[in-house]
């Protein structure tokens, strides 16, 4: 891209350019303060003076003749400066130096706004900006002189600095992104922080609309491509500024706001769907126009102009597959998967695995596993297996019927859970195949329409499920092995292959449905599949007594966590007066916790009392395991002298070293010599990292 | 969504605060960015990492509990399923639509319900056991095969070069 060689360009400092600018400008105001002074000269531009403003200069002249008053002294000084500009703008030199001043001007007010604003830049946002730019020169120097083929040095002025300040703006707003996008990875901003970062954005769009402003009133003279092209780059830093603002109050209203509200999610993702797009149309509207208008097609520009368009192009498309993507999930959720009634929601006090939030509403999956509406919906969009259990939820296939796997008794039930409407997601399936290997017929193949290639993804389908599968199986039963050792292994991938899930497969072995050697019960299990699943599902809820208590330990936990997470919830997020309140009583906190520095320690309300608290932590670890390692490594050298052959019985001697650590008190004493010397380079360690 | 990330991730800190298994400690260094953490890893006991202390930092995505973080060494680290920059190649890390080494099954891979802490618990097993068919440090593979000795020679060094002692 243009941006990498331009890269390269040594940039003067901004210091020296605006004292090489000022002084440029000084010097030609002082060449044009000797010229008009000059009597010669001021004859021939009255002259001039009179073709143009002649009635005006003179009253201003004959009163000059007349009388030495203050006021006409004034006048005077007025005239001298009239002159002046006059001559500059006439004298191409002189222009020159104006122009650049203007532009240096327009950097200072930039640097200015990024010191008010942004403070020091980072990293990202500086190459952003860097792309962002060259980027803008780039296209805007083919549309200035391959597209406009603009031939009069004014007219070149008068587009360089419209762009200018269009640009200008552009880059604002990036930088606003960028830094929206930072903070929103913060807890805490202060309110300051956003006040500044929302006045700059209105700013933009007050500025943005006074151009569209402009814009209607130069088309108006200039005519109508002249205003279609002025519009466009006006409407495209309108809806951007507009899609951080919406963005930003949304991100606010977050913050400040508790709980999952399901609805909220669907409009943000549909504003958010329509600022995307707009700004995508309307810039490839502006390329084509581009395109059709310059009679270019031969030429470099409309090469350029074509590869822009088939970027933009791409990207139009790209978001159009990715929200039919959203829309079969959420139809495909919406059949298949059931919100759960109220009832099942006192039952179950186990919190949404996806967002780790209460759940007050959910779907349930048929697996026997709930999440959120809108955390399951965002992960089907990318996967199509249940989050905890991994079975595969045929999202992106279909649901209906012709499963390979005779034992997949889930997909079965999927498969007449969603019958109804399995076809519809179906064709949709095939719509957005074929869409794309025809780029011309777009409109014409939004109809469902049945040709090969269907078919042939089907197959590919078919063949991949049953690997995943097996492996999918694999991992469930060597996690239930984990906590069932004495489980033989083939017993229990044979059940998984019934249940499909861990947790029922669990429950199976712990009301001992499940023993060592297959019972009858269980045989009953595998042969029934279609019903076992349903059966268990509800077993679920029905012997949940049974359960052991290790289900009852986790809802203690997660009703206490939820308690919890109201209280600090309300002090980290709110906005900042709560932090600096905390933060004052810091001192008191900390020492606090220094002195409480258990295993598990408190998790403290204020951010930086936090991050000290880890960091000590930290300290406190490297410590304690310098302490440890000394300690074993006195044993380990003398142990290496007994030793013959160290490194063969190697599992056996960090046996020993254990035992040493605990049954040789000369050597615990022994150690303290040892850890005495390098404690000095304790602190040195955990600084420098 | 940032917001949600922020939520979980947030909720995970306090978690592994309150609770910390043994020998792991992490959280955000800096909460001004809470998607980029430093996590303390102590090497497992039995194994030739016993008694080393190492950093990795984590960075999260925006969109965190759908896809997975990056985890990295900061220390220098000898491993076969560590890149010689200290990117940590397990499958747990790996979203489920990638495959960079084509072995793997989805059911091993990222997941939503997986956390912070049990990255880190797989990260120690991993360094308990390694597995020597995945090339992230093809010459640590190797030599884990091939020569035991030279390998726990170089971890032992490693070991008190991350405790901030000279080599023995
Ligand atoms: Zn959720
Ligand atoms: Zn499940």
């Amino acid at each position: 891209m243009p941006a990498v060689f331009l890269d390269r360009l040594p940039l003067p400092s901004l210091q020296a350019y605006t004292a090489v600018s000022v002084l440029l400008l000084s010097c030609s105001v002082y060449y044009a303060v000797q010229i008009t002074s000059d009597p010669e000269w001021k004859l021939n531009a009255t002259l001039e003076f009179e073709n143009n403003e002649g009635a005006k200069n003179q009253t201003i002249e004959n009163r000059r003749e007349l009388s030495f008053d203050e006021v006409l002294l004034e006048n005077k000084i007025f005239r001298r400066l009239l002159e002046i500009v006059i001559f500059m703008i006439q004298e191409p030199l002189c222009i020159w130096t104006l122009i650049n001043m203007a532009y240096c001007c327009l950097i200072l007010v930039g640097k200015f706004i990024q010191k008010l604003v942004f403070g020091e830049l980072r990293v990202s946002e500086q190459q952003h900006i860097k792309d962002k730019f060259w980027n803008f020169v780039f296209y805007k120097f083919i549309f200035i002189f391959g597209v406009m083929n603009v031939q009069f040095m004014d007219e070149v002025v008068l587009w360089c600095g419209w762009f200018s300040v269009l640009g200008f703006l552009h880059l604002l707003s990036q930088l606003c992104k960028d830094r929206f996008e930072y903070l929103s990875l913060s807890p805490m901003t202060s309110r300051w922080t956003h006040v500044r970062l929302l006045a700059l954005l209105s700013v933009i769009l007050i500025s943005s609309s006074s151009l569209f402003v402009l814009c209607v009133f130069v088309g108006l003279q200039a005519g109508l491509n002249t205003f279609a092209f002025m519009v466009a780059e006006c409407a495209l830093v309108t809806v951007r500024t507009l899609y951080i603002i919406a963005r930003y109050f949304i991100h606010l209203w977050d913050i400040n706001h508790e709980g999952v509200w399901e609805k909220r999610t669907t409009y943000v993702y549909y504003s958010e769907l329509t600022f995307e797009l707009t700004a995508l149309v309307v810039d490839f509207i502006h390329h084509l126009h581009m395109l059709l208008w310059g009679n270019i097609f031969l030429s470099m520009a409309s090469l350029v102009i074509c590869m822009q368009l088939r970027y933009l192009f791409h990207e139009i498309r790209h978001r159009l597959k990715k929200h039919k993507n959203y829309l079969r999930v959420v139809r495909h959720m919406e059949s298949n998967y059931p919100m759960t009634s109220l009832e099942e929601m006192e039952n179950n006090s186990e919190n949404c695995a996806i967002c780790w939030d209460y759940m007050e509403s959910a779907r349930k999956l048929p697996c026997g596993h709930f999440f959120h509406n809108s955390c399951l919906r965002s992960w089907l969009e990318q996967d199509s297996s249940c989050p905890t259990c991994r079975m595969s939820l045929a999202v992106h296939g279909d649901g209906s019927g012709g499963t390979p796997t005779g034992d997949d008794n889930h997909n079965n039930l999927l498969g007449a859970l969603g019958r109804q409407e399995g076809e519809p997601t179906h064709t949709g399936n095939q719509t957005t195949n074929h869409f794309f290997h025809f780029d011309g017929s777009r409109y014409v193949s939004w109809f469902p329409s049945f040709s090969v290639e269907v078919t042939h993804t089907n197959l590919l389908g078919n063949r991949q499920l049953p690997a995943v599968q097996t492996s999918q199986l694999d991992n469930m039963a060597r996690q239930v092995q984990q906590m069932f050792p004495h489980m033989p292994l083939n017993l229990i991938m044979e059940d998984l292959r019934s249940t499909h899930a861990v947790e029922l497969t669990i429950e199976n072995i712990l009301d001992e449905r499940l023993v060592s050697h297959p019972s009858p019960m269980f045989q009953a299990n595998t042969t029934h599949t279609a019903i076992s699943t349903q059966d268990s599902s509800q077993d679920n809820y029905t012997t949940q007594p049974i359960a052991t208590n290790e289900r009852e330990s986790d809802q203690r936990e997660s009703s206490a966590s939820t308690s919890d997470w109201k209280f600090f919830e309300d002090t980290v997020f709110s906005l900042d007066e709560d932090t600096s309140e905390s933060s004052s009583e810091d001192n008191g906190g900390l020492t606090r916790a220094l002195s409480s520095m258990g295993h598990g320690c408190r998790f403290s309300k204020s951010p930086q009392e936090r991050e000290s608290m880890l960091a000590h932590r930290k300290e406190e670890l490297f410590k304690a395991a310098k302490r440890k390692y000394l300690a074993t490594s006195g044993s380990r050298t003398a142990e290496l002298a007994s030793d013959p052959e160290p490194s063969t019985s190697y599992s056996s001697s960090s046996v020993y070293d254990e035992m040493n650590i605990f049954q040789d008190p000369s050597n615990s004493r022994g150690d303290g010599q040892w850890y005495s010397i390098p404690e000095h380079h304790a602190p040195e360690h955990v600084t420098e990292r | 969504m940032a917001r949600s990330a922020l939520r979980r991730l947030m909720a995970e800190y306090k978690q592994l605060t309150l609770n910390p298994p043994e020998g792991i400690i992490a959280g955000p260094v800096c909460e001004e960015n809470f998607f980029e953490w430093e996590a303390l890893i102590m090497g497992p006991e039995g194994t030739c990492f016993e008694g080393g202390v190492f950093p990795a930092k984590l960075i999260f995505p925006p969109d965190y509990p759908l896809s997975p973080p990056k985890m990295q060494f900061t220390c220098e680290m000898f491993h076969p399923n560590i890149y010689p920059d200290g990117r940590v190649c397990i499958s747990i890390l790996h979203a489920p639509g990638e495959d960079p080494m084509g072995y793997e099954s989805s059911a091993e891979r990222w997941s939503p319900v997986q956390s912070v802490e049990k990255i880190l618990l797989s990260v120690i097993s991993m360094l308990a056991e390694p597995n020597d068919e995945s090339g992230a440090n093809v010459d640590a593979a190797k030599m884990w095969r091939e020569d035991r000795e030279q390998f726990n020679k170089i971890t032992d060094r490693l070991v008190r070069k991350s405790l901030g002692l000279a080599p023995a």
